[in-house]
């Protein structure tokens, strides 16, 4: 994006050049910068690599048996057998499995750290049903301990999100989860960012105490409605001026507005939505509203009803991020079955994801996906586990936006990698070696790759 | 008066009888791998037989039963206690009308088990843990005590309620307005004043001058009786050490039964809280330093603290709808270096030592809470194959399975015909 920018400027320069001879003097062209805070992130120190001698669970749901993994320059580069390399430290992984990084796109650390204090509590803008215009990015605190617990997972990716009390909770940021003094240098490089919409109870519980709209679900969908369309003249009035401005004119630039910049990211496609919406009903509107107003609805979070419309969901090419078996702590939250992420995976051309929402249960999401496998195949499915590591790597780097980057063991893609002493879907299951873009940031064996967190040092 | 009372109890015996003759069948599971929990350890190809309720034999000479089930070499445990959590108490967690857990005004006399339903659906829902029965807590008011637990198994009768008020939960540590140091003082305050009531009362009695007969204690007063007879005990919520301690110190002041729960520093004084034989119940998956008061919580503390000797159950923190998780927690606990048999213990005897459960063992004379699982408790990947609550056998059918088969299922009318 940053390379991109200057290239941008050029071209607006040169237009107001041309413009100039056809018609009256131009101002500068106002320009937004869409990248503000960019990401510094920088892999850790890495080194060549070959895993040998494992089972590979590659992400695209493929299973391999005593293969071998080649990671070089922080990509994957081979899979296969009998694979050799010179300038590559050797791990033999015999009896081990092997699969992409965890990723969670569904989680609120850093922004809802431990430990828990007031001061700590950022991660929900409750002062107003719209606050597109906050970035969780800016309440990360990267000391937040739960980060490295994570990384004990297995977890080299994660999304985190503001809260549910509003329509619209802001933008989310996709961290690497590798230990840093700043955000940026966790901020996962050209990720799109995410924005946070909340369908049912809470929104309508937290403003209906207030007596501000909404109050009720129908206020709720008044207020994405009103939302949308506001941004939608924004956007139109933006273009208007770009292509006046194109046209050699010297038109007056529209007014700077924070919230519908983030609401015009999604109208361009540029920003992916991040559905909090538990009920069936609710996001069957919610692809409705999409399309009412041009932009994707993209992923629903605790689709808790999910299984109910798994059809609509992989007709619409939306994502369904769901909990194993979280259920009735509220109403819309009531309907809970254990096989909802394979009745929604078992549709073609579904997208079906199993997140945390927790700072706990991010640290065991292969446990989670396997707790649906194994109920579900109680139930008449036969998931395996190159299936079910889908729903944690691949269908969650889709769901951010990063599939070409992440979430699968092929040739070019970033080695985010997890070593596991035995099948991920155990409840005795521990990831041994964690790797991120080739280096690694975790051994379960070796101190020296266990980081700490600044709050806990010296204390604990 | 007395009369009265015979009158009833010999209704109660014939009531036994009637349905003694309708259920009492007895049951012999046959070549289980019979995991006790007691001295016997683990049994193989071995017999358990159920009657009234009970568990009658192990391994008697010769089978005679009703009903003979092969358990085919299956792994039979006694059944898990759940505790710490407000099963039967809260419905839907966000609806208020289905929560009666707390009470603003509810004190150290609050007795929830008035208010246990045993049709919530959090009831056979939980039994896919293998839970078949389940300390609850109260979650009380703004007094630091928050009422009193009770214990009900899951076989979602009306009669489930098994014991109530058998201990008494006090909340301690951290607090958002005020100190922690008053609510210590408070509750030393308490135990000394009535220490000094009962001495006096005990004088009065002696007195035979006096001829009055002596003030009956308020009701608040005979709990904290109690809690100083041992008759109840002390279950407090505390974090960290200091809180701990200054418990062990009450604890040996007053000769109470205490019971520690969270607990998340207490491995930093473990050797202390084994002499005192004070049992912990924690959460095995609760590794993160909420706050200032729980920063050694870990994934290893279940077995640093059963190495060090203390008596760990394990409980499954937060919403009570996590229940059924029990088993996969203590699985955790085992990748994270407790042993199996320690372990199962956690999730079964300790507990039911904690909260002196009359299950949680299997063994002749202990209630039937019984089930036999597919495989491995702790595997994600097992699940329970039968399930005994108090002899008798009860399902793990839920409302979540009805949706689930409503949903795969194919049907040119709506949903809502499929029944």
């Amino acid at each position: 994006m940053q390379k991109f920018l200057p290239s941008l400027v050029m071209a607006a320069l040169s237009v107001s050049l041309t413009g100039c001879l056809q018609s009256e003097q131009q101002d500068a062209k106002v320009l937004i910068n869409k990248n503000p805070y960019p990401s510094t992130y920088q892999a850790l120190p890495k080194q060549n690599t070959l895993i040998k001698n494992a089972t590979v669970l590659t992400g695209t749901g493929e299973r391999i048996d005593n293969a071998d993994v080649l990671m070089v320059d922080g990509k994957i580069s081979q899979i296969g057998s009998a694979l050799s390399a010179v300038d590559a430290v050797e791990i033999d992984a015999q009896g081990k499995w092997i699969t992409p990084g965890i990723i969670d796109v569904h989680s609120h650390l850093g922004v809802y750290p431990s430990p828990s204090v007031e001061s700590h509590s950022d991660g929900n803008e409750m002062s107003s049903p719209n606050t597109s215009e906050v970035w969780a990015e800016h309440s990360v605190w990267p000391q937040d301990p739960g980060f490295e617990a994570a990384r004990a997972g297995g977890i080299t990716t994660l999304q985190i999100l503001p809260g549910s009390a509003n329509l619209f909770g802001g933008r989310g940021v996709t961290l690497r989860n590798v230990p840093s003094q700043t955000m940026q240098g966790m901020k996962f490089p050209a990720a799109p960012y995410g924005l946070k919409m909340a369908c049912g109870e809470n929104p309508k519980r937290v403003y209906g105490g207030r007596k501000v709209l909404p109050s009720t679900r129908m206020g709720n969908m008044a207020g994405y409605r009103m939302a949308w369309a506001e941004a939608t003249e924004y956007k139109r009035a933006w273009e208007k001026y770009d292509a006046d401005y194109a046209a050699g004119k010297n038109p007056e630039a529209p007014v700077r507005d924070i919230e519908l910049d983030t609401l015009k990211g999604v109208l361009d496609g540029e920003i992916l939505i991040h559905n909090h919406c538990y009920k069936a009903e609710e996001m069957a509107m919610m692809i409705d509203l999409g399309k009412e107003f041009n932009y994707h609805s993209g992923t629903f979070h605790h689709g808790i009803e999910a299984y109910k419309i798994a059809d609509t969901l992989a007709e619409n090419g939306n994502c369904a991020a769901m909990w194993p078996d979280w259920w009735g702590f509220k109403m819309e939250a009531y309907d809970m079955v254990h096989e909802n992420v394979a009745i929604v995976d078992a549709v073609k051309n579904s997208c079906a994801i199993v997140h945390s929402d927790s700072a706990n249960t991010i640290q065991r999401l292969n446990q989670e996906a396997g707790k649906v496998m194994y109920r579900a195949n109680e139930n008449g499915f036969e998931i395996k586990p190159e299936l079910a590591i889908t729903w944690i790597t691949q269908n969650a780097a889709k769901s951010l936006g990063l599939a070409e980057k992440t979430g699968s063991l092929q040739k070019g893609k970033n080695a985010d990698v997890v070593i596991w002493n035995q099948n991920p879907f155990s409840v005795y299951a521990q990831a041994e070696q964690v790797f991120v873009d080739g280096a690694k940031v975790y051994d379960r064996h070796d101190e020296k790759y266990q980081a700490k967190s600044d709050f806990l040092l010296g204390q604990r | 008066m007395k009369h009265l009372k015979l009158f009833k109890s010999s209704l109660i015996a014939l009531a036994l009888a009637s349905s003694t003759a309708s259920f009492a069948q007895s049951i012999a599971i046959t070549n289980a791998t019979v995991h006790t929990v007691t001295e016997q350890g683990v049994l193989n190809n071995a017999t358990v037989i159920i009657e009234d309720g009970k568990v009658t034999a192990i391994n008697p000479e010769s089978v005679t039963a009703d009903t003979v089930i092969d358990a085919e070499g299956k792994i039979l445990t006694p059944g898990f206690i759940g505790s710490m959590n407000q099963l039967g108490l809260v419905e839907v967690g966000a609806v208020s009308r289905s929560r009666d857990a707390g009470d603003k005004k509810a004190d150290i006399t609050f007795d929830a088990s008035l208010a246990f339903n045993p049709r919530s659906t959090v009831i056979p829902y939980s039994r896919k843990g293998g839970i078949t029965s389940n300390v609850v807590v109260p979650r009380g008011g703004e007094s630091m005590f928050k009422g009193q637990t009770f214990v009900a198994d899951l076989s979602g009768e009306f009669d489930s309620v098994r014991v109530s008020n058998n201990a008494v939960i006090i909340d301690l540590g951290a607090k958002s307005k005020g100190s922690r140091a008053l609510d210590l003082q408070k509750l030393q305050v308490k135990f000394e004043d009535a220490t000094k009531k009962l001495a006096k009362a005990k004088k009065k009695a002696k007195d035979a001058k006096d001829k009055k007969e002596a003030k009956e204690p308020s009701r608040e007063d005979k709990v904290i009786n109690a809690l100083l007879a041992g008759d109840k005990a002390l279950v407090a919520y505390a974090d960290r050490a200091t809180d701990l301690l200054a418990l062990l110190k009450l604890k040996e002041t007053f000769s109470l039964d205490l019971v520690f729960v969270g607990a998340a520093d207490s491995v930093l004084i473990a050797d202390k809280i084994a002499q005192a034989k004070v049992p912990v119940v924690m959460a095995a998956l609760d590794n993160l330093p909420g706050s200032f008061d729980s920063l050694h919580a870990s994934l290893e503390n279940a077995a640093k603290l059963t190495s060090a000797g203390v008596n760990v159950a394990l409980t499954v923190d937060g919403d009570t709808h996590n229940l059924y998780q029990l088993r996969f927690h203590a699985g955790n606990a085992v990748a994270n270096g407790l042993s199996r048999d320690a372990a199962l213990a956690a999730v079964t005897a300790n507990v039911a030592d904690a909260f002196n459960v009359d299950s949680g063992r299997i063994a002749v004379g202990k209630t039937a809470d019984l089930v036999l699982w597919s495989a491995d408790p702790f595997e994600l990947s097992s699940h329970v194959a039968k399930i005994w609550i108090g002899g008798k056998e009860v399902s793990t059918q839920s409302r979540q399975d009805k949706l689930r088969d409503r949903y795969m299922k194919q049907s040119n009318m709506p949903k809502s015909y499929l029944k």
